[in-house]
């Protein structure tokens, strides 16, 4: 398994191991080109031209939604090693979804005329992370990463230009609440503890 | 997984169930729904008002008082569900505390609503929202709540595309969250892929 997570930890082998999985990241994808389609029949852009202040405002706030998941697809990675069993496989499958939205959120900023937000190193990642030692301290982790993601998408309703960037942004956002609620499920805390989830901010 | 719906026997239009059908399957094929199950067939009218609460809406006020009209309903499925004495355990426990949240949506929407100069629609009664009566044991009534639980997403999210008020949509949002956990709660109840989608939504 923590074989499987080196070759994820690997961009090329992750575009490789993606192209495999095929339909769902295809299917993500499909979600922000049939958004960024109809935002280029409103004439927003202009035929290989930088964008309207509206679509350069929405692929920075994409792009800042971009960084975000590719933290969690390191976070995932980097804490894999020190799970096992059912949990181990729930952050496989949390893995994969964050970078399905990374390739969906990468394709979109495309769409737009901008240049997507790389990943960082591995090394400037684990920099970056507090010291994960156990399961525990994995899960706790990727609780508050989910929480951060789940705010910023939040905030993005306000800053995104188009209905359909924003349902995304909306089906993208309950994917990350849906993993706090399996995350603190494993923790044995209360799984849905507020009725407005709202995450909370990077410090 | 196999995604056949099986729908049960029951006095309801004809027309409505093919409308349910179709919706669902558009579900399915967008990855929003997995898995079968067996649902009463009277329980469509009430999917399918929770599904269309949104739908028809034009202005803000439209979208939010059918926002209310879906929590209304969802409170009343939670409390029939929870008075059917068929929940057990900690399922007993999710379906009290999800009914919970969803009059807190619904109470929250309304004052939004109010502060729009709009009006709160008059709850339905236990005999509108059908769909339980018949059910016959905990899993019958999961698996509703998951139908009922994945058409709120839906309608949330088409919402977000056509509200006008930024603010409204991050309370949207943060409903839309809730709603989505409760699904991943219920789906392990019935031994489902618990987040099967990484973007949860009924349209593309």
């Amino acid at each position: 398994m923590s074989h499987r997570y080196l070759q994820l930890r690997d961009p090329r082998s992750r575009r490789d191991f993606f192209r495999l999985a095929g339909i769902t990241t295809v299917g993500g994808s499909a979600v922000f080109l049939a958004a960024c389609g109809d935002d280029d029949d409103k004439g927003s852009g202009g035929a290989g031209g930088s964008g309207s202040g509206a679509s350069k405002g929405d692929i920075a706030t994409l792009n800042a939604a971009l960084d975000l998941e590719n933290t969690a697809v390191a976070a995932y990675a980097a804490g894999a090693p020190l799970l096992k069993g059912a949990v181990l496989e729930l952050a496989e499958q949390f893995l994969e979804q964050e970078q399905e939205h990374v390739d969906g959120l990468t394709q979109a900023v495309k769409d737009l005329g901008g240049t997507p937000s790389k990943a960082k190193s591995e090394q400037q990642y684990a920099d970056g992370f507090p010291k994960l030692q156990n399961e525990q301290d994995v899960l706790r982790f990727a609780v508050d990463l989910e929480e951060t993601a789940v705010a910023a998408y939040i905030d993005a309703q306000a800053k995104l230009s188009t209905g359909e960037l924003r349902g995304t942004a909306a089906a993208i956002g309950t994917n990350e609440a849906e993993h706090i609620t399996a995350l603190l499920g494993a923790l044995g805390r209360p799984p849905v503890p507020d009725a407005f989830v709202t995450g909370k901010a990077s410090p | 997984m196999n995604d056949r719906l099986i729908i049960r026997d029951g006095d309801v239009d004809t027309a409505l169930v093919a409308e349910y059908e179709a919706t669902r399957r558009d579900a399915v094929k967008k990855g929003i729904a997995l898995g079968g199950g067996v649902l009463a067939a009277a329980a469509i009218p009430t999917l399918l008002l929770v599904r269309n609460a949104m739908a028809q809406a034009g202005s803000d006020e439209d979208i939010v008082t059918g926002a209310v009209g879906l929590e209304q309903t969802a409170v009343v499925a939670y409390a029939t569900a929870a008075k059917s004495g068929l929940l057990k355990g900690p399922v007993e426990q999710a379906a009290a505390l999800f009914g919970k949240q969803e009059q807190e949506h619904a109470d929250g929407l309304i004052t939004a609503l109010e502060d729009l100069g709009g009006k709160a629609p008059s709850p339905p009664t236990p005999e509108q929202v059908k769909g339980l009566s018949q059910v016959k044991d905990q899993n019958e009534i999961l698996e509703f709540a998951v139908e009922l639980e994945t058409m709120a997403v839906a309608a949330y999210y088409e919402a977000h595309q056509r509200l006008q008020d930024a603010k409204l949509r991050q309370t949207g949002s943060s409903i839309m969250y809730n709603e989505g956990q409760h699904l991943v709660v219920l789906r392990q109840a019935l031994n489902q892929n618990p987040v099967p989608n990484a973007f949860e939504t009924g349209e593309s």
